[in-house]
């Protein structure tokens, strides 16, 4: 997947184009709207991410024209603006999401996961986790041909975990993606533990989760299967 | 007392003193317009008598005799002319007795005069009855007191008028500049138009005031905004650079920790920095109020998201809510203002202890909602100030950071609702959200 970072603050940028190499896309780098209107003119993209605060020109009009040229691609508005009015005005032009500056790189890496599945029909086959198989798609859970009951947040809270697999993931990283970045203040909750917990009991009844570790004083991780 | 009552009562009563005092000095004042008039009259009645003796001669008056003496039929007016003595000189007007017929005793207002005629000096008199002055001033007094009375209550009248007319531009100014304008006071005031100059004057100041604090607001408020947005900009690229580097193979389990510590530490920053932009948003109107929500289904969306949190501290939760919507809201405020209302109730609460959520619509001005929980209370000094900014009262329990409620009494504020709190140390604390009638419907 090739994906356009339109970010001015070049540090970000650099991030977000590390974490994303590591997750195999190939990574253009732009810095002003100028810029990447002539790459965008230039190259297909599949993901264009796109920082609205640009210093020539507001992120809205690139949104607006890149469109006209690059119609195939899926944009996310990334912004430290997060008015009210730019959500709605970036997503009437045909941004495919939207996401508040300071965002996690795992939540970006989520969203354009769920985008390539919605938009480019990518279809994910059935992930094997130990003895269990896990369905994006249908958001089952089977060990052979059983279903494991999981609440909406707890195969939230797994296939999150699945994406970002044989990365330890912070309770904050979890429960932001569970809840949202917001609306809640508890910053040293550790209700992500409960919901582990109950993930871990209902599994275990069917087969082993010794893949699901605890790291200490760190967070949880999903091992990487063979 | 209203300005206007004050003042017509004023007016009236100072009109009534003064008709008062006139009719009380009605008496005398007709006596001496009497006297003067009486004086007059026979000034005049005395230099006719003077003319007919200096032109046919005093025996036109005497025919002969000693003395000459007339009078009217009932003895009000008369006159007599005598011969005196050479010596006796007399020129007066005064108000004397005369008996007439040895028993009838008549007060007259008498000119004396004397004169020569022919070798011999005379006496005039001319005399008229002051009875028939006095007589008049009983009735006098009554009606002058009849018309002046239903004088003063015409005066009333247009006074009142008047004075209504008068203040209105007062009134305007208090109902358009004072009680009419909602805080931060962002629409332009319109000027008063009116004539008089000390209404202007106060319209003026008045509009001059809020704009003064309309300004400091608006600065306040921009402060925070632009402070919030330059804040996420590095807060970005600290959290991203700590993602990145958790996921290091060189780095060791110790260091992740400390990293894991850093996140922490700068997502509670993040938390603190979002916070002060929702509520400068809300406080700058940026949200919409399109949405119509019913009350119970939004607690039961927002216990969905938070119900995990009663297991973990053995909490019992009670809800007993109507099917009422609320009109012209904003769906994400209100989840977020149940939110912060219901994670405070766990938060603080102890553990085993219970939340009760209920809701009133018996009165057919307020709608009102009540989240009661049997928590550690709030001190009644602190009660004041928890809506404040930054204040916390139960800084000893962590967690945090003292901006929850503010965010719920923006929230509140923006849609036009109240909220009240009572608490008792110990017992617990419930929170009472009034909504008015005008912004619900069944």
């Amino acid at each position: 997947m090739k994906v356009l970072i339109v970010e001015d603050e070049k540090t970000l940028a650099y991030e977000v184009e590390a974490f994303l190499k590591k997750a195999f896309y190939v990574c253009d780098l732009a810095h002003n709207a100028h810029q990447a209107l002539e790459m965008i003119d230039l190259n297909q993209y599949d993901f264009i991410l796109l920082d609205l605060g640009l210093p020539d020109k507001d992120g809205l009009i690139v949104l607006e024209q890149a469109k006209k040229q690059n119609s195939e691609a899926a944009f996310i508005i990334l912004t430290a603006r997060g008015n009210i009015e730019d959500r709605v005005k970036g997503l009437d032009l045909g941004a495919d999401d939207y996401l508040p500056k300071p965002f996690s790189l795992l939540e970006l890496q989520s969203r354009m996961q769920a985008i390539a599945r919605r938009k480019f029909g990518i279809k994910d086959q059935a992930i094997k986790l130990g003895d269990f198989s896990v369905d994006l798609q249908k958001r089952v859970v089977l060990r052979d041909t059983t279903e494991v009951e999981l609440t909406r947040k707890e195969f939230d809270l797994l296939s999150y975990m699945l994406l970002h697999k044989n990365r330890v993931l912070t309770r904050i990283q979890l429960s932001e993606h569970i809840w949202g970045s917001f609306v809640d203040d508890d910053y040293d909750s550790n209700y992500i533990d409960v919901h582990i917990k109950n993930i871990r009991k209902k599994l275990s009844a069917h087969a082993s989760v010794d893949w699901l570790e605890t790291v200490r004083g760190v967070g949880y991780k999903i091992k990487k299967q063979d | 007392m209203r300005l206007r009552t004050k003042l017509t009562l004023f007016i009236t009563l100072s009109k009534l003193a003064v008709v008062l005092l006139f009719v009380l000095m009605l008496p005398y004042l007709v006596e001496e317009i009497a006297f003067t008039y009486t004086n007059n009259y026979l000034q005049e009645q005395k230099k006719k008598v003077m003319q007919v003796i200096a032109k046919d001669g005093i025996d036109y008056y005497l025919q002969g005799e000693d003395s000459y003496g007339s009078y009217t039929m009932l003895k009000e007016e008369y006159i007599s002319l005598e011969e005196v003595n050479a010596g006796f000189n007399l020129d007066t007007i005064e108000t004397t007795q005369r008996v007439f017929e040895g028993t009838d005793t008549l007060e007259y207002r008498l000119l004396s005069h004397t004169f020569n005629a022919g070798n011999s000096n005379y006496l005039l008199e001319i005399g008229k009855t002051t009875a028939t002055i006095n007589q008049y001033n009983r009735p006098l007094q009554r009606i002058a007191s009849y018309v002046l009375v239903a004088l003063i209550l015409l005066t009333t009248i247009i006074d009142l008028f008047y004075t209504r007319f008068l203040l209105r531009p007062l009134e305007l100014v208090i109902k358009s500049k004072l009680v009419d304008r909602k805080f931060p006071f962002n629409e332009d005031p319109v000027p008063i138009q009116t004539s008089t100059s000390d209404f202007q004057y106060l319209d003026k100041s008045l509009i001059l005031l809020m704009d003064q604090i309309h300004e400091a607001f608006e600065k306040e408020r921009e402060f925070t905004a632009n402070a919030s947005h330059e804040l996420m900009t590095p807060i970005s690229i600290l959290q991203n650079k700590i993602e990145n580097l958790m996921a290091d193979a060189e780095v060791t389990p110790q260091v992740q920790q400390r990293l894991v510590e850093m996140h922490r530490t700068l997502n509670r920053l993040k938390k603190i920095v979002s916070s002060l932009l929702l509520i400068s948003r809300i406080d700058n109107e940026q949200f919409t109020r399109g949405d119509e929500v019913v009350v119970n289904e939004l607690f039961e969306d927002v216990m969905e998201d938070i119900s995990h949190r009663l297991e973990e501290h053995e909490i019992r939760f009670q809800m007993q809510l109507s099917n009422v919507l609320l009109k012209n809201c904003n769906r994400d405020l209100l989840f977020q203002l149940v939110y912060n209302l219901i994670n405070n109730a766990i938060k603080y609460n102890k553990p085993q202890g219970s939340i009760s959520v209920t809701d009133n619509i018996t009165d057919p001005r307020f709608y009102t909602i009540m989240i009661a929980d049997t928590g550690i209370g709030i001190p009644q000094d602190d009660l004041p100030t928890i809506f404040n900014r930054f204040k916390k009262s139960n800084l000893s329990e962590g967690g945090g950071y003292g901006l929850g409620l503010s965010i719920v009494q923006s929230i509140v504020q923006y849609h036009g609702y109240t909220i009240s709190v009572e608490s008792a140390v110990g017992k617990g604390t419930a929170f009472k959200l009034t909504i008015p009638q005008s912004a619900i419907s069944f």
